[in-house]
C-alpha cells in the first residue's frame, strides 16, 4: 500500500482521536451529545489560518492559543447557555437541541470571520491550505509526528489526570454521580468548568492541525461531527479509554476503507466517505450500543463471573 | 389597500400575483409547508416525547419519492398517451432528455386535468407509504435504546439520505437535478396560489387528524409516555411499539410536505433539503410556540416563516449594511433566538394545555376540590365496614 495513504489515515486518525476524547468528556459531565462540538474545531481551523495569513507567522506557534481560545469558547457556551438550561431543569432532549441551534450560531460566526478577511482584507478565506507553512522530514510531512505527538502526550496527561489528580478524580466522581460528588465536598461547578475548558481546547486544537493536510472551509468543521459521534460511540459513549481507540479506529477505517473502496470497487466509492462513519454507527448500535465499553464489561463478566451492573436499555431520557 | 391584495390573491389572476402579492403567497406557501413538518414534529416531540431529530430525512423521502418514481410513472403512462417522449431509461438520458420531456408533459397535463389530478393523489399515497417505512427504518437500530441514540441516528440520517441522493443518479438526478411537471398546469389561475390553498388544506386536513388523534385514547397513552415510559410499560402498554407507531405515521405526513415542496418548486434535487433548514427551523418553529400545542406550533411557524421571507425579499436592501452574505445573520438571528426562548420562556409562547376527554371537565377536577376525592377512598372504606360491624 502506498505510504503517504497510511501517514494521511494514522494523521486524521490521531486528530479524530483528540476529538472524540472531548466528546465523551462533554458527554460523561453533561449527559448530552454536543453537537457543536465539531464547530469548535472550525474555530482551529481559522486560528490557524489567521496565525498564517494575517500575522505571518508559523501556525505551529499557534497551537497553544487555539487550545485557550476553544476553551473560553466552550466555557462561554458552558456559563451562558448549558448550565444556565440546567439550572433551569431543562431535559437531555432541550439541551441537545441547544447545542444544534449553538452549532448553526457559531457556524454563521465562523463564516462571518471569513468573509471579513474578503470584505477588509482582500484575502481568500473561504477554502483555504496551510501546506506550505509546514515543515517536512525526508519526504514525510511535519503534520504527521505533530499530530500523533500531540495526540498521544494528550492521552499520557489525561490518564495522569484522571488517575492521579485530585480534579481527574474529582471528574470521574462527578460523572458518575454528581449529588454523592457535592456531598464528598467536591466543588461540581468548577470540575464541569474545568471539563468543558478542556473539551473546548482539545476540539480547537486538533482543528488547528487540519488545514496543514486538508482543504479547509468554515463548514468542515461541523462536516466531521459524524466521525466523531462515530469514534466516541465505539467507545461506549461513557468511556475515556474507549474513546481514544474508537476515535483513532474510526480515523483509519474512514482513510483506508475509502481506499480500499476505490481500488476494489472503483472510483465512484470516494464520494460514499461520510458514510462510512454513519454505516459504523449504525453497526454498533445494532450489536452493542455501549460501543467498546460494553463488549469489555461482558468479557470481564465471563471471566469473573460476577454481576456488574445491567446495561441500561430503556432508561429515561 | 388590503381589500385590493385580498381580491387579487383570491381571483388568482397571474396579472394580480405580483410584488407584495406575490410574497404574500409565497409566505402562503412556505407557511402551509412548514406547519405540515411543525406539527407533525409536535406530535412526536410536543405529545409522546420522541426526539425527532430527522426532518429532513422525511421531506427528502417525499422530495425523492416524487423524482424517482412518480416522474417515472409520469413519463410512461404520458408516453403510453401518444406523447412523443425521448428516452429516459439511461442514467445519462434521465438528466439529459429530461427539460424536453418535462415540457412535452406540461402541455400534455394542461389538457388532461383528471390524470394531473391522479398523479398528485398517487404521489401523496406512495410518500405515505414510503414515509411510513422510512420511519420504521429509522427506528430500527436505536428505538429501544435511550433518546440520547436515536437523536444521533436520526440526525446522521439526514446527512447520509442528503450524500445518497447526490450521488445515485436515478433518484433525484445527482448534483444536477431533475425537472418535474407541473401538475397544476390544467388550473387557469396562477398555480402558485392553487399550490398555497392545497398546501394549505392539507396542514388543516393533518391539523384535524392529530387533534382528534390526541383527543382519543391514544393521545392520554401518548402524553402518559412522554410523562413516565417505566410507568406506562408496568401496565402493559408496549412502549417501544407505541414510539415506532408514532415515528412511522408522523413520517408519512411528513413525507407529504416534502412532495408539495417539490411540485411548488417544479424540481428536485438533494441541496435543497440540508439538515439546518429542514431539521432546525421546525424545531424552532415548536420551541418558540410551545411544545405540547398545535395553536402554539401554527403561532411559532408564521413567526419564522414572516421573518425568513422577509430577510430573503429584502435582501438586497439589508445587504447594504453587512459585508458578509444575508444568510448568516439570518442563521445568527434564529440560532439565537432558539437559545433565547429556551431561556425566558421555556414553555413557548401558548403553554401547554390540557387535553379534552369528552364528558369529563378536566380543568375543574384538577383545579378546584371536587366530590370524588381518591385519595380519602381508602378512609370512606373503613367507615362503611366500621357501620357494618356496628350493625352486627
Amino acid at each position: 500500500m502506498d505510504l503517504t495513504i497510511l501517514i494521511m489515515a494514522v494523521t486524521y486518525a490521531s486528530e479524530l482521536t483528540l476529538l472524540s476524547i472531548g466528546f465523551t468528556l462533554t458527554y460523561l459531565t453533561a449527559k448530552i451529545p454536543n453537537f457543536a462540538h465539531g464547530t469548535y474545531a472550525g474555530f482551529g481551523i481559522y486560528v490557524s489560518y489567521t496565525f498564517a495569513k494575517f500575522f505571518h507567522i508559523n501556525p505551529y506557534f499557534g497551537l497553544p492559543i487555539s487550545f485557550i481560545i476553544g476553551g473560553i469558547l466552550s466555557i462561554i457556551i458552558y456559563k451562558l447557555v448549558i448550565s444556565t438550561l440546567t439550572k433551569m431543569g431543562s431535559g437531555t432532549i432541550v439541551l441537545t437541541i441547544a447545542t444544534l441551534a449553538i452549532q448553526i450560531f457559531l457556524g454563521a460566526l465562523l463564516n462571518i470571520y471569513a468573509y471579513m478577511f474578503i470584505a477588509f482584507f482582500k484575502q481568500y478565506a473561504t477554502g483555504f491550505l496551510l501546506k506550505d507553512w509546514d515543515f517536512k522530514v525526508g519526504d514525510i510531512s511535519g503534520i504527521f509526528f505533530v499530530s500523533i505527538a500531540i495526540s498521544i502526550t494528550t492521552v499520557i496527561i489525561l490518564h495522569h489526570l484522571l488517575t492521579k489528580t485530585k480534579m481527574g478524580i474529582a471528574m470521574r466522581a462527578t460523572a458518575e454521580d454528581p449529588e454523592l460528588a457535592s456531598v464528598l465536598g467536591i466543588n461540581i461547578n468548577n470540575v464541569q468548568l474545568f471539563s468543558w475548558f478542556l473539551t473546548g481546547g482539545l476540539a480547537c486544537l486538533a482543528g488547528a492541525l487540519l488545514p496543514f493536510w486538508l482543504m479547509c472551509s468554515p463548514a468542515t468543521g461541523s462536516g466531521i461531527i459524524t466521525s466523531i459521534m462515530a469514534g466516541s460511540l465505539l467507545g461506549g459513549f461513557e468511556s475515556v479509554y474507549g474513546a481514544i481507540i474508537g476515535g483513532f479506529t474510526i480515523g483509519m477505517a474512514e482513510v483506508l476503507l475509502t481506499l480500499g473502496g476505490q481500488i476494489v470497487l472503483g472510483n465512484w466509492f470516494g464520494e460514499y466517505r461520510p458514510l462510512i462513519p454513519m454505516v459504523f454507527l449504525i453497526i454498533i448500535l445494532l450489536i452493542e450500543p455501549r460501543g467498546l465499553q460494553g463488549f469489555y464489561e461482558r468479557y470481564q463478566r465471563r471471566r469473573t463471573k460476577s454481576t456488574p451492573k445491567e446495561p441500561e436499555k430503556e432508561a429515561k431520557k | 389597500m388590503y381589500a385590493n391584495v385580498a381580491l387579487g390573491i383570491l381571483s388568482s389572476l397571474p396579472m394580480a400575483i405580483e410584488g407584495t402579492n406575490r410574497l404574500i403567497v409565497d409566505i402562503a406557501m412556505f407557511f402551509g409547508l412548514l406547519v405540515i413538518v411543525a406539527m407533525a414534529l409536535n406530535f412526536q416531540y410536543g405529545n409522546a416525547g420522541i426526539p425527532n431529530m430527522g426532518c429532513a430525512v422525511q421531506v427528502i423521502i417525499g422530495a425523492f419519492s416524487v423524482s424517482a418514481i412518480v416522474l417515472r410513472v409520469m413519463f410512461t403512462v404520458i408516453a403510453a398517451a401518444g406523447v412523443p417522449l425521448d428516452d429516459w431509461n439511461d442514467p445519462f438520458k434521465w438528466i439529459y432528455s429530461n427539460p424536453s420531456n418535462v415540457n412535452l408533459a406540461n402541455k400534455f397535463l394542461t389538457v388532461n386535468a383528471p390524470l394531473a389530478i391522479g398523479f398528485l393523489l398517487l404521489s401523496f399515497g406512495v410518500a405515505l407509504v414510503l414515509g411510513a417505512g422510512i420511519g420504521y427504518l429509522l427506528a430500527l437500530p436505536a428505538i429501544r435504546l435511550r433518546a440520547t441514540y436515536l437523536m444521533i441516528v436520526l440526525i446522521t440520517m439526514a446527512d447520509a439520505s442528503q450524500i445518497i441522493g447526490r450521488n445515485v443518479t436515478f433518484i433525484s438526478g445527482g448534483t444536477l437535478g431533475v425537472w418535474i411537471p407541473n401538475v397544476f398546469a390544467w388550473y387557469p389561475g396562477d398555480n402558485g396560489v392553487i399550490m398555497a390553498v392545497v398546501t394549505l388544506l392539507l396542514g388543516l386536513i393533518s391539523f384535524f387528524i392529530f387533534r382528534t388523534m390526541l383527543n382519543s385514547p391514544y393521545g392520554r397513552l401518548m402524553r402518559a409516555m412522554r410523562e413516565n415510559e417505566v410507568t406506562l410499560s408496568s401496565i402493559g402498554k408496549n412502549v417501544v411499539g407505541i414510539r415506532r407507531n408514532i415515528l412511522m405515521f408522523a413520517s408519512g405526513v411528513t413525507a407529504i410536505a416534502g412532495v408539495m415542496n417539490v411540485y411548488y418548486l417544479q424540481f428536485s434535487n438533494e441541496s435543497g433539503y440540508q439538515r439546518a433548514y429542514w431539521t432546525y427551523w421546525p424545531w424552532l418553529m415548536l420551541i418558540l410556540g410551545g411544545p405540547g400545542n398545535n395553536a402554539g406550533t401554527f403561532l411559532g411557524a408564521a413567526l419564522i416563516i414572516a421573518l425568513r421571507r422577509l430577510i430573503i425579499v429584502f435582501k438586497f436592501e439589508i445587504q447594504q449594511y453587512f459585508f458578509f452574505p444575508i444568510s448568516y445573520l439570518e442563521d445568527i438571528i434564529l440560532g439565537g433566538l432558539l437559545v433565547v426562548v429556551m431561556i425566558f420562556r421555556p414553555s413557548g409562547l401558548i403553554p401547554e394545555k390540557l387535553l379534552y376527554i369528552p364528558g369529563v371537565n378536566y380543568t375543574k377536577i384538577i383545579h378546584e376540590d371536587v366530590k370524588i376525592d381518591w385519595r380519602a377512598a381508602p378512609k370512606a372504606r373503613e367507615k362503611k365496614g366500621a357501620k357494618t360491624e356496628e350493625k352486627k
